[in-house]
């Protein structure tokens, strides 16, 4: 029995996928969490790009947004985690839930950054050409995200 | 009244374009992206709205002028996700007309989006300052419990 299987099977998993109230609120927790992730990177993206919520500077409002993105993104691997676990075997023969992974860790990596460079990128003359680029890379992956997320359905029974 | 809208729903789900998204492999999942790339903005600002009133997060700014920023965003996730929810819902309509979890979803929606015009015309007022009225805690709090409702019963309709 490889380590998927045993963690398919593991009692946790087990009562977590049997209960017909766990695996609901596990999802619910899922959505909820990954439109605060989303929501609050693309407002900040937004801000970048110049088009959103312009009475804070960048610093300010990616300040005040950032905490929530983290949150959100704690929440959403914890949750996942645990739809992942009800399913490994045929998530990780999964092709489209694969990619999906590469891409978050890569988006979030994109967030990382973004939160790093807000200082630097705050001007007020507007962000530099970098600071949009990067936030439409930021928008396209978690977008990315999504729509792997989506095609995992697609390709398998789970 | 239930007949002609069920009529409705199967004169949808008939139309070329709903019977092109149910059946080509990558339409489907690139309407559903649509819909939770809206969802994303629509509940995402919401709930830091919320939040904010509740005392948590950022402070650098009242609540009021806070959620004043996010309006435009709210409203533009808002359309994104109904676009996106309308032709998922014509892809199978009288299968989502009949569901007990989709009806239910349907109407705590309508409430929901009822609920957050009152809260956005309230929010100038109660976040003036950092002494926001109980009222709005209140209020806040029980729409972050609407929203939650109204993603448990999506959640849902696969089960009924």
């Amino acid at each position: 029995m490889n380590f998927f299987q045993w963690l398919e099977h593991s009692y946790v998993i087990n009562t977590i996928s049997n209960s017909k109230w766990m695996y609901p609120a596990v999802e619910v927790t899922h959505f909820f969490s990954l439109f605060l992730l989303v929501g609050t990177i693309a407002v900040i993206d937004l801000r970048l790009l110049g088009v959103a919520g312009r009475r804070q500077s960048v610093t300010e409002l990616a300040e005040q947004l950032f905490p929530w993105t983290w949150i959100g993104l704690g929440l959403c691997v914890l949750s996942g985690f645990f739809m992942f676990a009800a399913s490994a075997t045929g998530f990780v023969a999964n092709t489209q839930f694969l990619i999906k992974m590469v891409v978050t860790v890569v988006a979030v990596a994109s967030g990382v950054l973004v939160q790093r460079s807000t200082r630097k990128w705050d001007r007020p003359s507007g962000t530099p050409m970098l600071a949009k680029l990067t936030a439409i890379v930021s928008l396209a992956l978690w977008i990315g995200v999504i729509l792997m997320a989506a095609e995992i359905a697609n390709y398998s029974e789970l | 009244m239930q007949d002609a809208l069920l009529n409705f729903c199967k004169w949808l789900e008939n139309t070329p374009w709903a019977l092109f998204i149910g059946r080509s492999l990558w339409a489907y999942p690139v309407v559903q992206t649509i819909h939770f790339t809206g969802l994303s903005l629509w509940v995402g600002t919401i709930v830091l709205i919320d939040l904010r009133f509740l005392g948590l997060g950022g402070r650098r700014q009242p609540a009021g002028p806070f959620a004043q920023q996010l309006v435009p965003w709210t409203w533009t996730g808002l359309g994104i996700a109904v676009v996106g929810g309308t032709l998922l819902f014509a892809a199978s309509a009288s299968a989502f007309f009949r569901n007990p979890a989709f009806q239910i979803k349907f109407l705590l929606l309508v409430v929901g989006i009822a609920y957050h015009v009152v809260v956005q015309r309230k929010a100038p007022k109660w976040g003036v300052s950092e002494a926001v009225p109980l009222v709005a805690k209140l209020a806040t709090f029980t729409e972050l419990a609407l929203w939650i409702c109204v993603i448990t019963a999506a959640v849902e309709i696969p089960n009924h």
